[in-house]
């Protein structure tokens, strides 16, 4: 099928395809790494409070490797599942930010900045870097690419808030965000599959309809019959054309929440995905539409008009993809909105809190724009002012020698030497 | 030359089966028979009879209709070898397959055995018709083989034949060069002994024994020198020979290569290049073709009908064709990509890469 083969040179598919297993290990390593790393980083954040105490006063250097352990015990941090949970709340807060905007961020864009958030925490935790700050980037970067022109100052503006947030604050983390994305922004959405979709069993419900080229037997006339006598849908609907367009409505309502929110765009296509939020929205209606693509209803493969060696690969192909909408269609189905479930929300404020204490301390985004991974550490105590002061100008020197790179320092260096 | 043998050795008493005249009113009477009915006739009757168009054999109780072109002297005395040999000719010239165009030995020698016995059919005249009707209908289907593989025949036969000649060429001029070269040998010795005479006549009878030895001296180092000379003439000349055998060699076998390319690699198959198809930029892919839809020229559609008649969205050359083939495209692009299945499959080559990838953002 060529366009399969077209889909497969996508970024989509050869970079942020994956599948359950591997998506789950990825997290897992992801978030592995992160916590080894917010607890060193908050035991060094410990010592050096120490230090300075200690400096100050009474040297206690038995109690430290007590404290230490205490420390580790004490740190407890996110869990894959806590992490996913988290940031699928600013994915949902990225949608109202989008529709804070007057006018409203198109769908798209929203969509894209939510896969960005997604994919950029694929390899990242949220304890290394806010979902807060990355969200607001992510949302920006795709109005870009999504070309949805809006300045900076619009948008920063247009961000609600107690204090207002800055224009630096939005495009500080782009380069890191850009990073995490592997610098691809292209992301394949099932919308417009959707709307082409629908276009055409509009136009088989008119009498239109052109049968697919590898089932040239129907006639546009069998088409709108066959569709006129499909099962009634969820709804009644007082005609065939008004029915298809509620189940458009449908569809889309699901597209825009749960094929978000959810790892759908990680394991399945684009065209998987609409279809089957077709089947959940009128499974008729879909199965209608996937017979008339791929031939013969399933169930009764007896009645099968001409068993061709032309029918038995698209045969084959059918049986498989009836497994994968089912599988996709459960997983959309499985979707339930943060907000409509009190459960959750309160699994989630409890995640915050926790989040709260192990944020990685080293990784605070400063509000600067500089062109690779910011390292001005947060200021806990005055009184190392000195020792700090000596750490932060070896840090200069060494971005300044590496800043000689096209593409910037070295990331992972400096931020394992910090 | 065993037909002129014969018609010499049976001089008298041959008499044409037509106008029965013999060659004894005759002599220069000459038998000609036609490969139809292999009837002998003199060449008399044959203009006589054929001159004015096709007629029918005058051979009494033969009613084949004969043609004048086509009487040829006889070669072999006995009319059946005659006509076997004409058909064997007839049928090798159309079953002209060579062995290196078949898979194995055994092929080869089934085709031999089928082609004998196709000629042993039409020799004792058992299922002419049937045989004659495989043969047509091979020789129709298979013109280009059997024009390929004559014009092969033709140039095999015609490269023996230049062999031959050379080698037949080379053998005279040696023969020559040996008799020229006892001519002169001869000639020498003559000279030498004349020299020598003379030298005696003139000179005094006290060195006559002197001139005597230093004459046979002279006599044995000119035909030691000459032998030694044409010792290393014959040398060189074997050098040569050799040199040229191995090109002869290596310039016939080259041109068995170019006529089929099997008989050193043990290749069995003539492989007649594909003709050239014509160029494809695209590498086999059609850019207008698409498996999961056709596209139509235009959908029903409340909103887009908007745009199709709105002339300021159409100044800009937009064409809701564009929006039609790429929502389509769209709608099927990865409809039957399995990622599960292909992922999984890609990973296990790419593991590496995106694992490390994935780590080095992290850190």
């Amino acid at each position: 099928m060529i366009e399969d083969d077209i889909y497969r040179t996508s970024s989509q598919f050869r970079l942020w395809s994956y599948t359950e297993a591997s998506l789950r290990s990825l997290r897992e390593k992801t978030n592995a790494i992160a916590s080894e790393r917010v607890r060193a980083a908050l035991r060094r954040a410990k010592e050096a409070h120490q230090s300075t105490t200690s400096a100050n006063g009474t040297p206690q250097t038995g109690s430290d490797g007590e404290g230490k352990k205490m420390d580790d015990k004490e740190i407890d941090c996110l869990t894959p599942e806590e992490e996913l949970a988290f940031v699928r709340f600013y994915c949902e807060k990225t949608l109202e930010l989008g529709e804070t905007y007057k006018p409203a961020l198109p769908t798209m864009v929203r969509a894209t900045a939510i896969q960005y958030l997604k994919r950029f925490y694929l390899t990242n935790s949220p304890m290394t870097y806010h979902p807060k700050s990355i969200m607001a980037c992510a949302l920006f970067l795709a109005t870009k690419t999504d070309n949805y022109y809006m300045s900076l100052r619009q948008f920063a503006e247009g961000i609600p808030g107690k204090k207002p947030t800055t224009q630096e604050e939005v495009i500080g983390p782009e380069f890191l965000l850009m990073q995490g994305l592997r610098f691809t922004f292209d992301v394949r959405h099932p919308f417009r599959g959707l709307e082409g979709g629908i276009m055409e069993l509009q136009a088989i419900a008119e009498g239109q309809g052109q049968p697919g080229p590898h089932l040239t037997h129907q006639t546009p006339q069998q088409l709108q019959q066959k569709l006129l006598a499909i099962s009634p849908g969820p709804v009644r609907a007082s005609s065939i054309s008004d029915r298809i367009g509620r189940a458009h409505g449908t569809t889309r309502e699901i597209l825009k929440t749960a094929a978000q929110m959810t790892d759908a765009y990680f394991l399945y296509t684009p065209s998987q995905i609409w279809l089957s939020a077709l089947l959940l929205a009128d499974r008729p209606l879909a199965e209608f539409y996937l017979d008339t693509k791929l031939g013969g209803p399933l169930t009764s493969t007896d009645i099968k008009p001409d068993p061709s060696d032309l029918q038995n690969p698209l045969y084959d192909l059918r049986t498989k993809l009836l497994r994968v909408l089912t599988d996709c269609s459960a997983l959309l189905q499985a979707y339930q909105p943060l907000s409509s479930d009190p459960g959750q929300m309160a699994d989630l404020q409890r995640i915050a809190k926790k989040h709260h204490h192990c944020l990685n301390p080293e990784k605070k985004l400063a509000p600067k724009r500089t062109p690779a991974g910011t390292e001005a550490s947060p200021a806990p105590a005055s009184e190392s002012e000195t020792e700090r002061l000596a750490k932060k100008r070896k840090l200069e020197a060494e971005k300044a020698r590496s800043s000689q790179d096209i593409f910037g320092p070295e990331l992972v260096t400096e931020r394992t030497k910090q | 030359m065993a037909s002129r043998n014969g018609v010499d050795r049976r001089d008298d008493d041959e008499v044409c089966p037509v106008c029965k005249s013999s060659r004894y009113l005759n002599p220069n009477m000459r038998f000609l028979i036609n490969p139809e009915c292999y009837h002998k006739m003199c060449e008399s009757c044959v203009d006589r009879i054929f001159s004015s168009g096709p007629s029918s054999c005058p051979v009494a109780g033969c009613r084949k209709t004969l043609r004048k072109n086509r009487f040829r002297a006889q070669t072999f005395e006995d009319i059946g070898v005659e006509r076997e040999v004409d058909i064997r000719r007839r049928v090798m010239h159309i079953l002209n397959r060579r062995e290196d165009e078949f898979d194995s030995k055994r092929n080869y020698d089934d085709f031999l055995e089928q082609r004998e016995e196709i000629i042993a059919n039409l020799v004792s005249r058992i299922d002419v018709a049937k045989t004659e009707a495989q043969l047509q209908a091979y020789a129709s289907e298979n013109m280009d083989s059997i024009r390929a593989n004559q014009a092969l025949e033709e140039e095999e036969a015609s490269t023996f034949q230049a062999r031959v000649t050379k080698e037949q060429e080379e053998a005279r001029q040696r023969r020559q060069a040996e008799r020229d070269r006892l001519d002169a040998e001869r000639r020498e010795m003559q000279a030498g002994r004349e020299d020598f005479l003379s030298r005696l006549a003139s000179g005094s009878s006290a060195d006559a024994g002197k001139i005597a030895r230093e004459g046979h001296k002279v006599l044995l180092k000119k035909s030691s020198a000459r032998r030694s000379e044409e010792d290393r003439i014959r040398q060189k000349q074997a050098a040569l020979r050799g040199s040229e055998t191995k090109r002869t060699g290596t310039t016939l076998s080259s041109v068995e290569k170019s006529g089929d390319s099997g008989l050193i690699k043990g290749l069995r198959k003539i492989k007649t290049p594909e003709p050239e198809k014509p160029y494809d930029p695209f590498m086999g892919y059609v850019p207008e073709k698409r498996d999961y839809y056709t596209l139509k020229q235009s959908y029903p559609s409340g909103y887009l009908d908007r745009i199709r008649n709105d002339p300021q969205a159409q100044a800009g050359g937009y064409d809701l064709r564009e929006y039609y083939s790429r929502t389509l495209l769209e709608a099927f692009a990865g409809l039957g990509v399995f990622v599960e299945e292909e992922v999984t499959r890609r990973d296990v080559s790419q593991a590496a890469a995106t694992e490390g990838a994935a780590v080095a953002v992290e850190e």
